[in-house]
């Protein structure tokens, strides 16, 4: 990937997004939030009875109304939401080149995006422990894009399955909800895919799965390979043939079939990640919330 | 442990290896339990993969053969042979010597004169016949000794034909001048001393001739025939004019001095021992002779059998060819398991990240 540690490439264009539910909170922020405020998104009219507040009074809506009820505009405040993007920097995820390549090119979007919004952003990198030197607090301050790149550019997956850090991560976030992006290939058991989301029951998760296709499209139709897990280092040889190809897709198609079906279960939608980002794909996923 | 030690006796009585010490590199042949010719590629989990006998089998062969290659690589390395055995056959055939007439009257032909033409000397016959006699025998233990004037020790009882067939390819040098046939027995019948096989004994004499034999030289081959019992084969080349040893001669010239053939026979008919004389005028007589001895001398014999040391390093190399080749047909069967991974990086459109900006 052209990902560019030195980050003298041209700015990343920020993405708008929206969340389906209202943040708690008392930061300002740009999403319109929880309870009531003077100001911010127009949410609806109500009675001055029940806002008695005649400095919100909207004349226009008043006189319209035939059966002359005075109305007090009620806005919904706009507040900051956490972003967080949890990496998951096992073993596996060296396939590709995946972290340094298009992982860092979505993180630093969101960062960018989040900074843009005005929402504090966090970046956190785990594989069997949480690695702190791949993890980035809370902060709102510019330029934090290149400082996640560059977390991310260096990086060398080695380590084991990373639903323990990860879940150390999810301990780490905020107390209040936040819009999480769990970006990971989601290739461990489905049992702990599950352990990990219940982990992250309080947030917004987003499944950002990172797949590789070219592994499913470009498999010889002959030959021998040995492939070797990234993680586990256990190697098998493979013979590979027609028959074996097809078998080979099929079990691609039904383990990606069982994840989406874990995933709908929780009212979680993920998003693929694919090589290279798609970012008309990504910002139309955030605009629908 | 006893049986260990059994085993191991029995192992390098019979194998071995001319560099042991090489042997330690066999310690190689695990390697290939570790590692394989293949390059390894890396995939995200393994169970991407999908479990497959025959990927199994195929994986397991590879590893066997590997290993065999290094062993057998090794194995050759060090030399490894069977070493020489006797091996103890039962067969039929007689030990025999041959006692060969040196005299210088075996250079003349049949008809007593220098061989020219389409002639052949006698010793000459003798020769070209008794190489067929040994190349038919191939069991027996044969001996050579020839007498001229004095007797003279060729080979001595021996497996080995190949020797015994030069020994008779000699016989037609120029020969020597006088023919003692009692001495020359003397030392046929010695060759036997050290031989306490129960095979058949016999001496096959090819003379042209005989002379006297000494009173004191016949007490002795009694003696030596009555300790050991021979078969007496004398195959006469009988040349033209001279006397033959079956005739009765006129009375007056029968004696020995005038008659020597003849009395030779009548000598070695009151040993007491199996004797036939053959009386050959001509090179097919010759051949019938022989036959008929070569037809008499059958009875079964134990002879060893030498199985030369056997060098087991070019089947070794064989083999680890075979293996090796194994090993590179694989390799050239190798994929890549994303094989268009450069091209597309290559084709690759600017990250849509970028063109956003």
């Amino acid at each position: 990937m052209s990902a560019d540690p030195a980050g003298d490439g041209p700015p990343l264009q920020p993405l708008a997004y929206r969340l389906r539910w209202r943040p708690h909170g008392i930061v300002p922020g740009a999403h319109p939030g929880h309870g009531e405020g003077t100001e911010g998104e127009f949410r609806r009219h109500v009675s001055l009875l029940r806002h008695p507040d005649p400095r919100r009074l909207d004349l226009r809506a008043s006189l319209r109304d035939p059966f002359g009820e005075l109305h007090v505009r009620q806005y919904a405040p706009r507040r900051a939401v956490p972003v967080a993007a949890l990496v998951d920097l096992s073993g596996s995820m060296r396939f590709g080149e995946a972290v340094a390549g298009r992982v860092a090119d979505l993180c630093a979007l969101i960062a960018v995006s989040a900074q843009r919004a005005g929402d504090p952003f966090a970046l956190f990198g785990a594989d069997a422990h949480l690695r702190e030197e791949k993890c980035l607090p809370f902060a709102r301050r510019r330029g934090q894009e290149e400082d996640v790149r560059r977390r991310l550019a260096g990086v060398r997956p080695t380590g084991g399955q990373a639903v323990e850090g990860l879940i150390e991560a999810a301990e780490r976030l905020p107390a209040r909800r936040a819009l999480v992006f769990l970006i990971s290939d989601f290739l461990m058991p489905a049992s702990e895919v599950a352990r990990l989301i219940d982990a992250l029951w309080r947030h917004d998760v987003v499944p950002v799965v990172v797949e590789d296709g070219l592994l499913d499209v470009a498999l010889p139709r002959w030959g021998l390979v040995e492939v070797a897990d990234l993680e586990t280092g256990a190697v098998r040889l493979v013979f590979m043939r027609p028959a074996l190809r097809e078998r080979w897709r099929r079990e691609t198609r039904a383990r990606r079939e069982a994840r989406e079906k874990l995933f709908a279960e929780r009212g979680l939608r993920p998003f693929a990640l694919t090589d290279p980002l798609d970012t008309e794909a990504l910002a139309r996923r955030l605009m629908e919330g | 442990m006893s049986w260990v030690a059994g085993a191991w006796q029995s192992l390098t009585g019979s194998w071995g290896v001319d560099h042991p010490l090489l042997l330690g590199l066999l310690v190689l042949a695990a390697l290939p339990l570790a590692a394989s010719p293949l390059i390894r590629q890396g995939i995200p989990s393994v169970f991407l993969a999908p479990a497959d006998g025959l990927s199994r089998a195929v994986s397991l062969s590879l590893r066997l053969a590997g290993s065999v290659a290094i062993l057998a690589i090794v194995l050759g390395l060090a030399g490894l042979h069977r070493r020489e055995q006797m091996i103890a056959r039962q067969g039929t055939g007689a030990h025999l010597v041959l006692l060969l007439d040196r005299s210088s009257s075996m250079d003349n032909s049949f008809a007593d004169r220098a061989p020219s033409g389409d002639q052949e000397a006698k010793s000459v016959v003798a020769k070209r016949l008794l190489d067929d006699f040994v190349a038919r025998r191939a069991r027996d233990r044969i001996g050579v000794a020839a007498f001229s004037t004095s007797p003279m020790p060729v080979l001595p009882l021996t497996d080995h034909h190949e020797v015994v067939r030069a020994a008779i390819a000699a016989i037609d040098r120029p020969g020597l001048a006088f023919t003692d046939v009692g001495r020359g027995l003397a030392l046929a019948l010695s060759s036997f001393a050290d031989d306490e096989d129960e095979a058949s004994r016999a001496i096959l004499l090819v003379s042209d001739g005989a002379a006297l034999i000494d009173r004191k030289v016949q007490e002795t081959l009694r003696d030596a025939v009555a300790r050991t019992p021979v078969h007496l084969y004398w195959l006469f080349l009988r040349s033209r004019g001279a006397k033959g040893i079956f005739e009765e001669p006129p009375p007056g010239e029968n004696t020995p001095q005038a008659n020597p053939e003849r009395h030779l026979h009548l000598f070695f008919q009151s040993l007491g021992v199996p004797y036939r004389a053959f009386e050959a005028t001509s090179p097919r007589a010759v051949e019938q002779a022989i036959a008929e001895i070569d037809r008499q001398e059958t009875r079964p014999i134990t002879y060893f059998e030498r199985v030369p040391r056997r060098d087991l390093a070019r089947p070794a190399f064989a083999v680890a060819a075979g293996a090796t080749t194994l090993l590179l047909l694989a390799k050239l069967a190798e994929r890549n398991l994303v094989r268009s991974v450069p091209t597309a990086a290559a084709a690759r459109p600017q990250p849509a990240v970028r063109r956003a900006a």
